[in-house]
């Protein structure tokens, strides 16, 4: 191992995983450090990278600590394999891991890098899902002084963040918090799980894989292990739930490609100006839309077999 | 001491002691009203609250009055843990038992203030949110007093509000929005939101005009006889003090130089300091 890095390191000019190996055994204890105190933020160097601060350099310097040559990495943006985002970050990881190979199916990643979703397939043991954070504290919108959010977060004192829900009852009946849904962890800290919707959060709790959460620009890393418990806020009456994603008429709607009905969907406009929703996991949506059309191929196999 | 007597106590200060710098033997010595100064010509050092002990019983209302800079607010803002004793210490009887007040750590003190205590400042900037309406200021308050029931707490929040003469239908506007006086009453009803044995006003009614004076004061000494509640009031009103508290406190340059019932001060004031301000304000 030793010899390795050195001797790609005078080939390409960098190491391998572009970060130096003191950079990444760092991150490394900052991650166990964080793992055996879930939910809790841990400070670490983050390092300058060669991207702005706020894209994802949290997520890409704990993915470039934790890859290793024979690992296969997918990268997802707001769900998608395809968007600006999850192209470059992969085309940078890839670039600076070589033996590292990508693919799109989460069932086949041993680390899935996302920003803003967790992949709608449920993810196993041995998996690492490694998110992109932009705010890692969820009492930044009730304090603004951090050394405060400290002592609130050591004595447990999340009263105030109901205040936010209870507001928001008054107001619309609901909870408005559409992500970035305060998260307790394991019973003790609450955490930011990052901009993943609502949908996602429940995917969180007892969950077999490893949850790695960067925040480059705050300097803050922190964890989610396997087997733990993730529980949104609520109030002992009124619970937490998901998007419900049902149209005026009570019919819950579906996906405009691959038909899903169970699945988080995202909403636009098409060329006509309807509204149309479609999967917000592209991977997903994909395989579903190509399985459709097996299916409608091999009914009309049949059908003609038959006539 | 009897039993009885002893089951109704509340709070005791004992030797509450508050100085801003350095600080030298000599501080307490040097400062004090017969020095006529509370800045130690040694070190410097401000003394703005010295030995300063009471007693307090459960449903009752001490007034402590003094001029500004005697060293009131101190006081209560120590009680009220927004401020560190510099020593001393207060002995707190309250539902869980008795503890002193400058031993907890940070965590049993904010439990316990959250529970236990209440505070009306004399600016509602101070006590209230107003980025939250009225109804979610007192949500805050019973939050961290541990009701964690949607249900409950607008059911509780209803209450207070109309125990404070507060419109219900106004129940979820911002306070900003409101008159001073509402507002005023908005805070009395947040700091009353977890039931506390023991009610701190601090100026309550510095500021405002007469008629919303009297009506915070009917207020406030109505939930006294309805809630028994326990309350430490500082004003340099002596109206106020003889309106509401039974035993008053007279402090000056960060000592209590007359302490007695509230009558008896007004009346017949014994300190040639109370003599002077009864005398200025009558």
């Amino acid at each position: 191992m030793s010899n390795a890095p050195a001797a790609y390191r005078k080939t390409a000019g960098f190491p391998f995983a572009y970060l130096d190996e003191y950079a990444k055994k760092e991150i490394r204890r900052k991650l166990l450090k964080a793992l055996a105190v879930p939910g809790y933020q841990v400070p670490y160097a983050s390092r300058e990278m060669p991207m702005g601060r706020g894209f994802g350099t949290g997520g890409v310097q704990i993915t470039l600590s934790i890859i290793a040559p024979d690992d296969i990495l997918k990268v997802i943006d707001q769900g998608s394999d395809e968007s600006v985002n999850a192209c470059n970050l992969r085309q940078f990881i890839l670039k600076t891991c070589p033996g590292v190979k990508p693919t799109t199916r989460p069932e086949e990643a041993t680390i899935v890098q996302t920003r803003h979703r967790i992949p709608e397939l449920p993810l196993r043991k041995g998996q690492i899902l490694v998110f992109q954070v932009p705010y890692p504290c969820p009492l930044m919108y009730v304090e603004s002084s951090e050394s405060k959010r400290k002592q609130m977060h050591s004595e447990q004192d999340y009263a105030r963040l109901l205040v936010k829900l209870y507001e928001d009852l008054v107001h619309f009946k609901e909870i408005t918090i559409s992500s970035r849904y305060p998260t307790r962890i394991h019973g003790v800290y609450v955490m930011d799980p990052s901009p993943i919707p609502r949908w996602d959060v429940p995917k969180l709790h007892q969950s077999q894989a490893i949850h790695l959460f960067g925040a480059g620009r705050e300097k803050k890393l922190y964890a989610v292990p396997p087997y733990t418990d993730a529980v949104p806020l609520a109030f002992d009456d009124v619970p937490f739930r998901v998007e419900d994603f049902t149209d005026g008429g009570g019919a819950r709607r579906t996906c405009v490609r691959c038909g899903s009905d169970d699945t988080f969907l995202d909403e636009f406009f098409d060329n006509d100006g309807r509204r149309v929703y479609q999967c917000s996991d592209s991977d997903f949506c994909n395989r579903r839309a190509a399985a459709k059309t097996r299916n409608r191929k091999e009914d009309l196999c049949e059908q003609r077999a038959r006539e | 001491m009897n039993s009885a007597h002893e089951n109704d106590r509340l709070l005791a200060c004992r030797g509450l002691t508050r100085w801003h710098g350095s600080g030298c033997p000599a501080c307490l010595e040097e400062t004090g009203p017969e020095r006529n100064t509370n800045v130690c010509p040694r070190c410097g050092t401000v003394v703005a609250l010295a030995q300063a002990s009471l007693d307090l019983r459960r449903g009752e209302v001490v007034g402590i009055i003094g001029e500004s800079g005697s060293g009131k607010s101190t006081l209560v803002k120590m009680l009220y843990f927004d401020e560190e004793p510099s020593a001393g210490k207060a002995i707190f009887h309250g539902p869980e038992g008795v503890c002193e007040l400058f031993e907890l750590n940070a965590a049993q003190a904010r439990k316990l203030r959250n529970r236990y205590l209440g505070i009306v400042y004399q600016n509602p900037h101070l006590g209230l949110n107003y980025r939250h309406s009225a109804g979610g200021n007192i949500a805050e308050r019973l939050l961290l007093a541990g009701v964690s029931h949607y249900a409950e707490i607008r059911e509780r929040a209803r209450v207070l509000l109309r125990r404070t003469e507060v419109p219900e239908d106004r129940m979820d506007e911002l306070p900003g929005r409101f008159s001073i006086g509402m507002q005023q009453r908005v805070q009395i009803a947040k700091a009353l939101a977890p039931g506390p044995p023991l009610l701190l006003l601090d100026e309550v009614t510095t500021g405002l005009d007469v008629s919303v004076q009297a009506r915070i004061l009917d207020l406030i000494l109505e939930l006294q006889h309805e809630l028994n509640i326990a309350m430490l009031v500082v004003t340099h009103d002596l109206g106020v003090v003889r309106l509401l508290a039974g035993r008053t406190l007279v402090l000056r340059l960060g000592r209590i130089v007359e302490a007695g019932l509230t009558d008896q001060i007004l009346e017949d004031p014994q300190h040639p300091y109370t003599q002077q301000l009864i005398s200025s304000a009558l």
